[in-house]
């Protein structure tokens, strides 16, 4: 089959689903996973090199009066792979998390919406017009709306709904102006290369900010933590796995297709650094396990936009090869970054629906329970902290060579692109502290509270969804030669002239010595699981100070784990501490709650967003129903009109 | 027959005050009934020549707003047992002094108007212009429903005025049809006083500001 005819019958199957899941929950999962392989049969020969290197179709046949205009080139589709692989991922993951038999209202609609947002996606992938890319943009936004607040009677769940509802259509107020202009200027909605329209360069801001919402850059990511945190889990994978990558996919599909300002690089490259430093700061604060997820989720967009912005300098810098490097590793990263988070959402998600807790303050003990659970939550936390032999580690040391590279190169880049590896460095070193922080508290230790006791392995169906992400983390980590063909045909379809066919050094190195580095690790467990089994293990209660009523709850947290960190940043990260010491030789009881709301959010998009209810609830009090101060409008209107025409006839 | 013209647009401006600076709501509608006649026979006088067109809109007017529109505010007034106008927003002698502000402004604002010579030398702009605003100030600076409506009508008349300026090229249907949608508003708005007043022991519209949305 075509590539066309397989996007077709993918699409065919989506709109289906949406049209028939919501009573039929099997065929649902039939039709979902039937349109992932469809996807997936177009996009993989294109990576690959067997296919052709671009699909386009033109019609005649007009949406709001635009004549369609469909392109799948190799950028998209490495896109279009992580939409279906973590799309039918996360369907096979809800139909056991989130079931008919417990939720019988929600996941009918949950059904409809993800098929809809999956679609919709799609076509935000291949819409090469402005306005069908504006309109299929809105539909994945609503859709994600509404998955978001598939738990209707969750207050949190609303607001967060409503907050990223409000900052997506704030994004989406600069994508209409970044498309309108384009249109403006070349006289028509087509989209496609324009790199000899000079004049479309400033247009980059527009898209940066634009696309960055969705995309959760640094500082316009304050919708992210709480929608990831409060969404159902499959859905929180899928937003972090890959809507957000869809903002992404738009910042690096019109850098590629229209001229970039000089600064663009910088620009990039700075917001990066911030969203990976900061990021994942405030993820290691965080007591919220999906939380925690959520702003790490900031830091993995962080890497992606600092080797992005390593491409973007390296272009300015006369087609430098450093860039193809940090491009490479941006590229790459947003693989992983798509395979080990949706595969740690889900371990969250797991915990969640044994436990019904995310505060981490109440969990521990899990491994016990939930062997499986918490063998692929740490595979996932080894990967995203970027250790070896994972993928985490792969495309981190991509863009590390690349700005290595730059600041041999002894240009004015160098001084620059070092504090980004820097910076890069620190944030990778928070990131294992978070998730050494986050992997203990869950799973190891005494469980703090019943719920945690009580928790027990999930089914099949939530564990195969896990399985599979762990095995392509495993496989990209492993074998980074086989995944490079897809990574140099994007990075040509993102820049012709960057066309390089054979795999870098490196990389064929590196996978040697991930390889010899998971051989090593294998035997060293095998050694030790024999030992163990030679010796026996013996179980001991933990020395409590001869404290003779220990209970659960007297074990480190997650809380001192932070701590050291907390009391570094108090004054950046706005935290608030409650704290009633236990007094008297028979304390009744004692409070820490330690709470790290997001800063850009409390101290500056809060009060902006009061300043313009305020305005706005003033004006609505010129609305108050009686009709001599509307005869009163009407007739000051009607002067300022009148006052208008007048000056014109004087001029 | 400029002159007769102009005297009786002048009557009518000399009206619109009348009504503005009355407290009581039977000289309000008495005095919008009169301007009603003077105005419905404004159409003959322009005229050099008998038309039976021009002639019938003219006995139209005077009839549905001389006659049937008063008697049936009157008719809602005694029906919602109200006599006199109170506390009105704007006082009396201040609407007198806008009333007449806007006379001199409309005058004024007249001259700057490119009009066609024939026109240039009558009130009829200016004049239109004053029953327009003494119509907008009625219905800001009254609280009643009823004067509301006079308010209304005198609005209505100064658009009537304007449109004779044109009167050869209005066809005798959409007259009919303003005077038709007049009466009927008006008789709509008869009942609802009565409702109003049955439902709420008040015709004050401040009060009704509920269904705002």
């Amino acid at each position: 089959m075509t590539t066309g005819e397989l996007l077709l019958g993918a699409a065919l199957c989506l709109v289906l689903g949406a049209a028939l899941g919501p009573w039929f929950p099997r065929l649902w999962l039939a039709l979902l996973l039937a349109a992932a392989t469809g996807a997936l049969g177009a996009a993989l020969p294109m990576l690959a090199g067997a296919g052709p290197p671009e699909w386009e179709w033109r019609s005649a046949f007009a949406v709001g009066g635009e004549p369609v205009h469909l392109r799948l080139d190799s950028l998209s589709a490495l896109f279009l792979v992580i939409v279906s692989f973590v799309g039918g991922a996360s369907a096979v993951y809800s139909s056991e998390y989130w079931s008919d038999d417990t939720r019988p209202v929600s996941a009918p609609a949950g059904r409809l919406w993800m098929s809809s947002m999956l679609v919709a996606m799609g076509l935000v992938l291949v819409a090469s017009n402005g306005l069908h890319f504006l309109i299929a943009w809105e539909l994945f936004t609503v859709s994600a709306y509404f998955l978001i607040t598939l738990e209707r009677e969750s207050r949190a769940a609303r607001s967060a709904g409503w907050l990223y509802l409000a900052a997506s259509h704030g994004g989406a107020v600069l994508l209409l102006g970044f498309f309108a202009a384009i249109a403006a200027r070349t006289g028509s909605w087509d989209l496609g290369p324009m790199r000899d329209h000079r004049d479309l360069a400033p247009l980059f801001w527009l898209a940066l900010f634009g696309f960055g919402v969705k995309g959760g850059v640094f500082p316009v990511h304050v919708w992210l933590p709480s929608a990831h945190a409060n969404a159902p889990s499959h859905v929180s994978a899928l937003m972090s796995g890959v809507a957000i990558n869809m903002g992404i996919y738009g910042m690096m599909r019109f850098s590629g297709w229209l001229p970039v300002p000089a600064a663009a690089g910088w620009a990039v490259l700075g917001l990066g650094a911030a969203g990976a430093l900061l990021g994942i700061a405030l993820a290691f604060l965080q007591s919220d396990l999906k939380r925690l997820l959520a702003y790490c989720t900031v830091e993995n967009v962080g890497i992606i936009l600092i080797g992005f912005g390593g491409a973007l300098v390296g272009v300015s810098h006369g087609d430098a090869p450093w860039g193809r490097l940090a491009l490479a590793g941006a590229l790459l990263h947003v693989w992983n970054h798509s395979l080990f988070k949706s595969l740690l959402f889900f371990g969250a998600g797991s915990v969640l629906h044994a436990t019904g807790k995310r505060e981490m303050s109440q969990l521990g003990g899990l491994w016990r329970s939930m062997p499986w659970t918490a063998g692929l939550f740490a595979l996932g936390a080894v990967a995203v902290s970027g250790l070896p032999p994972l993928n985490g580690f792969v495309s981190e040391w991509l863009v590390y060579l690349g700005l290595f590279d730059a600041a041999a190169s002894r240009g004015s880049a160098a001084w620059m692109l070092m504090p980004a590896a820097i910076v890069m460095g620190m944030s990778g070193a928070l990131a294992l502290a978070t998730f050494v922080k986050a992997g203990a508290t869950v799973f190891l230790g005494a469980g703090r509270s019943k719920a945690a006791d009580d928790g027990r392995e999930c089914g099949m169906r939530m564990l195969g969804p896990m399985f599979a992400l762990g095995s392509a983390c495993l496989a990209v980590g492993l074998a980074p030669v086989l995944f490079w063909p897809a990574i140099s045909r994007s990075i040509e379809a993102w820049r012709p002239e960057w066309a390089v066919s054979e795999a870098p050094a490196p990389i064929i190195t590196l996978g040697w010595v991930q390889a010899a580095l998971a051989a090593v690790a294998c035997v060293a467990v095998a050694w030790l699981w024999r030992k163990r089994a030679r010796n026996g293990l013996r179980r001991a209660p933990t020395w409590g100070c001869a404290y003779s009523a220990p209970t659960a709850r007297m074990q480190y947290t997650g809380g001192s784990f932070s701590g050291i960190v907390a009391s570094w940043v108090p004054r950046i990260s706005g935290f608030s501490r409650i704290l009633r010491r236990p007094r008297g030789p028979f304390p009744s009881g004692a409070t820490w709650i330690e709470e790290f709301p997001d800063t850009v959010l409390s101290y500056a998009i809060e009060p902006m967003a009061a300043i313009v209810l305020r305005v706005s609830a003033a004006t609505r009090r010129l609305q108050h129903g009686r009709l001599q101060f509307y005869v009163v409008y009407l007739l000051s209107g009607l002067a300022v009109v009148a006052i208008l025409v007048w000056i014109g006839v004087k001029q | 027959m400029g002159s007769t013209m102009n005297l009786l647009i002048g009557l009518a401006m000399g009206l619109n005050l009348l009504a503005l600076g009355s407290g009581r709501l039977s000289a309000i509608i008495r005095a919008t009934a009169v301007q009603g006649v003077v105005l419905g026979v404004m159409p003959l006088l322009l005229e050099y020549t008998f038309d039976w067109m021009v002639a019938l809109v003219a006995l139209v007017t005077v009839a549905v707003k001389g006659f049937v529109i008063p008697s049936l505010l009157r008719r809602a007034m005694r029906a919602a047992k109200i006599q006199r106008e109170e506390e009105p927003l704007i006082g009396f002698v201040p609407s007198l002094l806008l009333g007449a502000g806007g006379t001199i402004a409309a005058i004024a604002g007249a001259r700057m108007l490119p009009l066609l010579p024939e026109h240039a030398g009558t009130l009829l702009v200016p004049g239109s212009m004053a029953s327009i605003l003494t119509g907008l100030i009625l219905l800001i600076g009254r609280v009643k429903a009823i004067s509301q409506v006079c308010g209304y009508l005198i609005l209505e008349n100064g658009i009537y005025l304007f449109g004779l300026l044109l009167i050869h090229s209005t066809p005798l249907l959409v007259e009919s049809g303003i005077l038709l949608d007049l009466t009927v508003g008006v008789f709509v708005i008869g009942i609802i006083v009565d409702r109003i007043q049955r439902a709420f022991d008040s015709l004050d519209t401040r009060k009704l500001t509920v269904l705002r949305e």
